[in-house]
């Protein structure tokens, strides 16, 4: 076994790799998942209300609108394109401020409220709006409410479900990087026969898969580390959350090589990613569905390093908290070695 | 000397030794009765209703809040005509679309809920149970669970206090998870129901509801996300089989079996109607079984449904073409054919969404057969209101045959 030999072949798969599909993919999907997820996906499970505002004078409730939270705002120049927006949709409701509308509420005159509501709306958008609006043209009024509102609140706030989705990234990071990459480099040499060239030369079975091994690590440790940073999710302990980086993508590697070494063509790896995708991905779920039964999630191997992941660069936990998972998933890759050695074979068939 | 071979009898050999090398595709076929398996489960899975209501919990009971308060006010010497504003409050409650209100006897009750240490659940006959989930007793059957995050605690006195201007306290319990214009509405609620009470009429004037709902009103009548997934889920179907036909071809171009098939008395032309043909009748068929298992046809929709998936089979067939006249090895297709399906995939996505679609997707070949797909299975629009959108899937669907025919025919000869 050589060093040298394996760093020149881990060479040669990062100097070719960057031209092929597969690589391109692997690097290109987390970014895209982030977009997808943060900016799509994030928005659709949790819409929240949509108020236009047209402002024909200089209210006060238009600077307002803008401080709110929870609410997309959209200040508009025009009556016509707010009615069509909000016909169509675009909009949940929108209201129109003619000019003068603050002097003439403080004034006590009850100017008309031009507001219009999206037939399409959902009944709890409509009431938020109207209510939130009603209280700002209350508070231009002036005057003290005549109640005393108190809000006491239970438990931790939730997670959004954009952070929830964080894990659905970090596995397809770990699973293209980690996964597809070395097998795909494995089969493909296998396919072209530049496998049986590279084993006439003094490399040796051994140094191609830890040459392999290493390209789906390396590609998947950055992958993951690039994607949650994207996603603002590497937490206060970086060099914990590099850690569990480091695991995890020593694992999902590991379960790629085994792909590889047992996939003759690519129409057989396909398969196998595929098939073993839906498997691999179940733990993955429980973290968007936090009310299912979480214990379910241990039967499956990928757990061993969502879970870590999650408590350590989501929840902010320290790395003893998790050391169980960590050592679980360091014996999982340990103990795929023997069946990797014993499969070799079947690649020089 | 055997006489010549019919032109249909060739096609049809084609096809069959087409559907023969498909068939034989194992990762093809799993796929395809994966997808097919996942897609119908996914529909089933989703709900088919529309969460429109903000739930939410007050104590004490509407009834026992209104009679203390009206006593409370008659024997202050309050004249019972003007009892008629605290009515107007109690409907405001009970009356409200979208406004779901669940009452508790006693503050604790009202907290526990909140908290989570007990359940509150809606039976069939709308009485309310509430269970403990620690407790010994089963929870109730034939009844829903009812999410509730946020409550009100009315001071007993609250009504007269807010009629004789002596300030009530409200408290509202809320989870920590509730978001913020949701809490903000429910103070925003009691806040003016006290103004209400209190003789502070609105300081403007609110214009009708007719006059301010713009467009249908959909309220109790959403689309869910279940309907929406079926024009989704037949769209997919067709796309997917953009992969099967691709590798087929490329397959074809990369054996050189286009050209042994040319030395017969088959032309070009055979191989390119076979191709077609074979492609729209695979992904056609896939989406017209799906479209059945989860029930997309009705007997007003059933020719226009059929026509929008033939165009959309042509479609991507098409696309198919175009991609399988690279002639790539698996990945290489793989990675190929993906190019060109994620940007047709954007108008699918943007369904899911509110409003109205941008004109960038707009202009993409696959926006008229999503938008056909979802107003059809939908909306249930007639072949009127369909023939815009038709004549652009069937323009879009001529262009790209048209563009695939050529680099395919090109790529065969010069093989």
């Amino acid at each position: 076994m050589s060093a040298k030999r394996v760093f020149k072949l881990l060479g040669k798969d990062f100097s070719v790799g960057p031209r092929k599909p597969f690589f391109i993919w692997a690097l290109l999907m987390p970014f895209a998942l982030t977009l997808l997820f943060q900016f799509a996906f994030g928005s659709l499970f949790e819409p929240k209300p949509r108020l236009g505002i047209v402002d024909l004078g200089d209210s006060a409730i238009t600077g307002e609108v803008r401080e709110l939270e929870g609410f997309e705002v959209s200040v508009l120049d025009d009556v016509e394109e707010l009615l069509r927006k909000v016909e169509e949709h675009d909009l949940d409701a929108g209201l129109v401020l003619a000019a003068g509308f603050d002097e003439a509420v403080k004034a006590g005159e009850k100017p008309a409220l031009e507001f219009y509501i999206s037939g399409e709306s959902l009944a709890s958008n409509r009431i938020i709006i109207t209510v939130t609006g009603i209280e700002m043209i209350r508070d231009l009024e002036g005057g003290e409410a005549p109640v005393e509102v108190e809000t006491v609140y239970f438990g931790e706030p939730g997670l959004p479900i954009s952070i929830r989705l964080v894990p659905v990234i970090v596995f397809y990071a770990l699973a293209m990087a980690g996964m597809w990459v070395p097998s795909s480099s494995l089969v493909e040499e296998k396919e072209r026969g530049t496998l049986t060239a590279l084993l006439v030369t003094s490399a040796t079975v051994n140094e191609v898969l830890i040459a392999k091994w290493l390209l789906g690590f390396l590609f998947a440790t950055f992958l993951a580390a690039v994607t949650l940073l994207l996603n603002q999710a590497f937490g206060p302990r970086p060099l914990e959350v590099m850690v569990v980086i480091i695991v995890a993508a020593a694992l999902a590697s590991m379960i790629g090589l085994l792909i590889g070494i047992y996939s003759k063509t690519a129409t057989m790896l396909f398969t196998l990613i595929k098939s073993l995708g839906i498997f691999l991905f179940v733990p993955v779920v429980f973290y968007i569905f936090p009310e299912w039964p979480q214990w379910i999630a241990k039967f499956f191997p990928l757990y061993w390093i969502i879970s870590p992941i999650w408590e350590v660069s989501i929840m902010g936990e320290s790395l003893s908290l998790v050391w169980f998972e960590l050592l679980v998933a360091s014996a999982i890759t340990l103990a795929l070695i023997p069946p990797a050695l014993l499969m070799k074979k079947r690649m020089l068939t | 000397m055997k006489k010549p071979v019919s032109k249909g009898s060739l096609l049809i050999s084609i096809l069959k030794k087409d559907f023969r090398v498909y068939s034989r595709n194992m990762i093809y076929l799993f796929l395809t009765i994966l997808g097919l398996a996942f897609f119908v489960a996914i529909f089933w899975l989703v709900p088919d209703t529309v969460d429109e209501e903000i739930n939410f919990a007050i104590t004490p009971p509407l009834e026992a809040l209104f009679s203390e308060g009206k006593e409370t006010l008659l024997a202050h010497g309050f004249p019972e005509e003007n009892l008629g504003q605290l009515e107007e409050a109690e409907s405001a409650f009970e009356e409200e679309e979208g406004l779901f209100l669940v009452e508790f006897e006693n503050e604790e009750l009202l907290k526990k809920v909140i908290q989570g240490e007990l359940d509150i659940y809606k039976t069939n006959e709308s009485s309310f149970v509430i269970h403990d989930p620690g407790g010994e007793q089963s929870r109730p059957e034939n009844a829903d669970k009812i999410n509730l995050d946020i409550g009100m605690s009315f001071p007993a006195t609250f009504l007269s206090d807010a009629v004789l201007g002596q300030k009530p306290k409200v408290t509202i319990f809320a989870d920590a998870s509730v978001p913020d214009e949701l809490r903000g509405v429910m103070e925003g609620f009691v806040r003016e129901m006290a103004y209400q009470l209190a003789g502070h009429e609105l300081p403007v004037e609110l214009p009708d509801e007719e006059t301010i709902i713009l467009g249908q009103d959909r309220v109790g009548e959403q689309i869910s996300m279940r309907e929406k997934m079926r024009p989704l889920i037949a769209f997919f179907i067709m796309m997917m089989e953009t992969f099967a036909l691709a590798s087929l071809i490329s397959n074809e171009i990369l054996q050189r079996t286009v050209t042994a098939l040319l030395v017969t008395p088959l032309r070009t032309w055979h191989f390119l109607l076979a191709k077609t043909i074979f492609g729209t009748a695979l992904a056609m068929g896939q989406a017209v079984i799906i479209l059945l298992l989860i029930g997309g046809f009705t007997a007003t929709n059933w020719h226009l449904l059929l026509v929008t998936v033939l165009l959309g089979s042509l479609l991507f067939t098409a696309v198919a073409m175009f991609v399988g006249s690279a002639g790539k090895d698996f990945i290489g297709q793989l990675m190929y054919s993906m190019l060109f399906l994620i940007p047709l995939m954007i108008p699918s996505f943007a369904v899911l969404f509110p409003g109205s679609v941008a004109t960038w997707v707009r202009a993409l070949p696959s926006y008229p057969i999503v938008r056909l797909l979802y107003d059809i299975t939908i909306h249930e629009i007639p072949w009127a209101d369909a023939l815009w959108f038709l004549i652009y899937a069937a323009s879009w669907t001529l262009v790209l045959y048209g563009i695939s025919l050529v680099v395919l025919k090109r790529k065969v000869s010069l093989l």
